[in-house]
């Protein structure tokens, strides 16, 4: 696998935007009593886009930073997101996902998948967090908004990565025509002896 | 689709960073804090540091211009949720103070029972107000009891201050009773400790002013004097409907003209004839007793 050098600056920087804006904006922002995430949400957008190993490797960078940003223990956010990343892009591989309403589905479940992956980490490394009903429903407002989100989301990261996806990503799928490129979807992605 | 190839190398990109993942949790769980991925965060952390610092406050006005957004929908919805629980609290509010105006006054009975010259010998029914005359002389009111619970026409009734009115009608379960300030009432009262009889009369249109007229000139009234019914009897078969010793109010001022038999005293009246909910009705006053005072 061998990542170009334009597409893993677009996305490394556009992880790193997502994450820093998260930290430093997003996340002191209280809309009717909950906090939009943005990273699982640009996460999902570039693992519809990049399939499901740019879904990892993006999640996977993205858990990390956010870990390292935030000082969280290190490997916890990264290992939900890259089952984020890697699920929502084999949802992608599998799936027409041209539909134009999709990506709220898509970041919905992707949030939710996050915040639940992340509450199962942080239960099974013991560090004495508990469920209440305030947890649950600022996981319930971050899905609804990060859904309210992701068209707005969703289009940014296909307008700044579209110079590196597969033109086949980004328009309607026909009965029996198979993509143009790998799995990976990303062209600096290109799998080796195809 | 794709070929075995493809599918494990997507499989193994995926253990890959699963097992990157979570051997980065076992270390740095296990290592002190001097640990090589403490010390690469802390690193990281002092690099992102300043770039989130100025993401923060190059987006301020972004990030305040959201919060508004947001604290004006915010606020909405929490102006919504106090306006309803201003409203359950002024309707608790209003609960508490009912009951409270409910035990102040029904403790009033027994405290004006228990005063010394009240007239023994009577058991007083309870009763609860439950209309009021519509005129500004608050000259009438009905209570829920009547003649099921043995009210009869012209008992005495009183609040816990003092002499409210008579029964002047009785239904099985309801009773009119015509107040002291109603137009038609008289009552027999005398001022304490003086003793100078007179008779009760209300000023129409003051509910706050009753009269006692018919007092002789060589009485010594005072401001400040309680006045009681006097219960008065002249013969047999006439005698006062009210029993003797019941508050009736306190002399505010006495008029003497020097033209005039008898002397005008104003007095105060003890019960609080507009705000009344509970009475009581004393209905073992004696029967059979008609003659005058007071006139229906």
């Amino acid at each position: 696998m061998m990542l170009s050098g334009q597409a893993a600056l677009r996305v490394g920087l556009l992880v790193l935007g997502a994450v820093l804006l998260q930290v430093s904006v997003v996340a002191q922002v209280t809309i009717l009593g909950g906090r939009a995430n943005l990273i699982p949400v640009v996460v999902a957008a570039l693992a519809l886009l990049g399939g499901s190993m740019a879904g990892a490797t993006a999640g996977f960078a993205a858990g990390l930073l956010l870990d390292l940003a935030m000082g969280m223990s290190l490997g916890g956010s990264s290992l939900a997101l890259t089952g984020v990343g890697y699920g929502v892009g084999r949802f992608g591989e599998l799936r027409d996902v041209s539909h134009g309403l999709l990506p709220i589905a898509v970041a919905a479940a992707a949030t939710a998948g996050y915040d639940v992956a992340y509450g199962a980490i942080t239960f099974m490394l013991d560090i004495g967090a508990s469920i209440s009903a305030l947890v649950l429903r600022d996981m319930l407002m971050a899905i609804l908004l990060n859904a309210a989100l992701a068209l707005p989301l969703f289009a940014l990261v296909r307008r700044v990565v579209r110079p590196v996806v597969a033109a086949g990503r980004l328009e309607p799928r026909r009965p029996g025509r198979t993509l143009e490129s790998g799995p990976i979807g990303l062209r600096g992605l290109d799998v080796s002896g195809r | 689709m794709y070929d075995r190839k493809t599918i494990r190398r997507r499989r193994a990109v995926l253990a890959g960073f699963v097992v990157a993942s979570v051997a980065l949790i076992t270390v740095w769980f296990g290592e002190p804090v001097t640990g090589t991925l403490h010390v690469l965060q802390r690193g990281a952390q002092e690099v992102l540091s300043p770039i989130q610092s100025g993401a923060s406050r190059a987006l301020k006005p972004l990030r305040d211009t959201i919060g508004w957004t947001g604290d004006t929908l915010s606020a909405k919805g929490e102006n919504d949720r106090l306006r309803g629980e201003l409203g359950r609290l002024r309707r608790e509010l209003a609960a508490t103070q009912t009951a409270r105006r409910d035990v102040e006054q029904l403790s009033g009975f027994a405290e004006i029972a228990r005063a010394d010259g009240f007239p023994q010998g009577t058991a007083p029914v309870t009763a609860r107000v439950i209309a009021r005359s519509p005129t500004v002389w608050w000259s009438s009111v009905q209570l829920n009891k009547g003649s099921s619970d043995g009210l009869e026409v012209d008992q005495p009734v009183i609040t816990g201050d003092g002499l409210a009115g008579k029964v002047t009608a009785v239904t099985g379960g309801t009773a009119t009773v015509t107040l002291i300030t109603d137009e038609r009432s008289s009552v027999s009262a005398q001022v304490m400790p003086a003793g100078a009889d007179g008779i009760v009369r209300p000023k129409v249109g003051d509910p706050n002013d009753l009269l006692l007229d018919f007092v002789e000139k060589g009485g010594r009234i005072k401001s400040g004097q309680t006045v009681v019914t006097s219960g008065f009897t002249a013969s047999p078969g006439l005698e006062s409907l009210f029993p003797r010793g019941v508050p009736v109010g306190r002399v505010k001022k006495v008029d003497r003209s020097e033209l005039d038999i008898y002397q005008t005293v104003h007095i105060d009246p003890f019960a609080e004839l507009k705000r009344m909910d509970f009475v009581q009705v004393l209905t073992a006053a004696r029967p059979g007793a008609r003659a005058e005072v007071p006139s229906q």
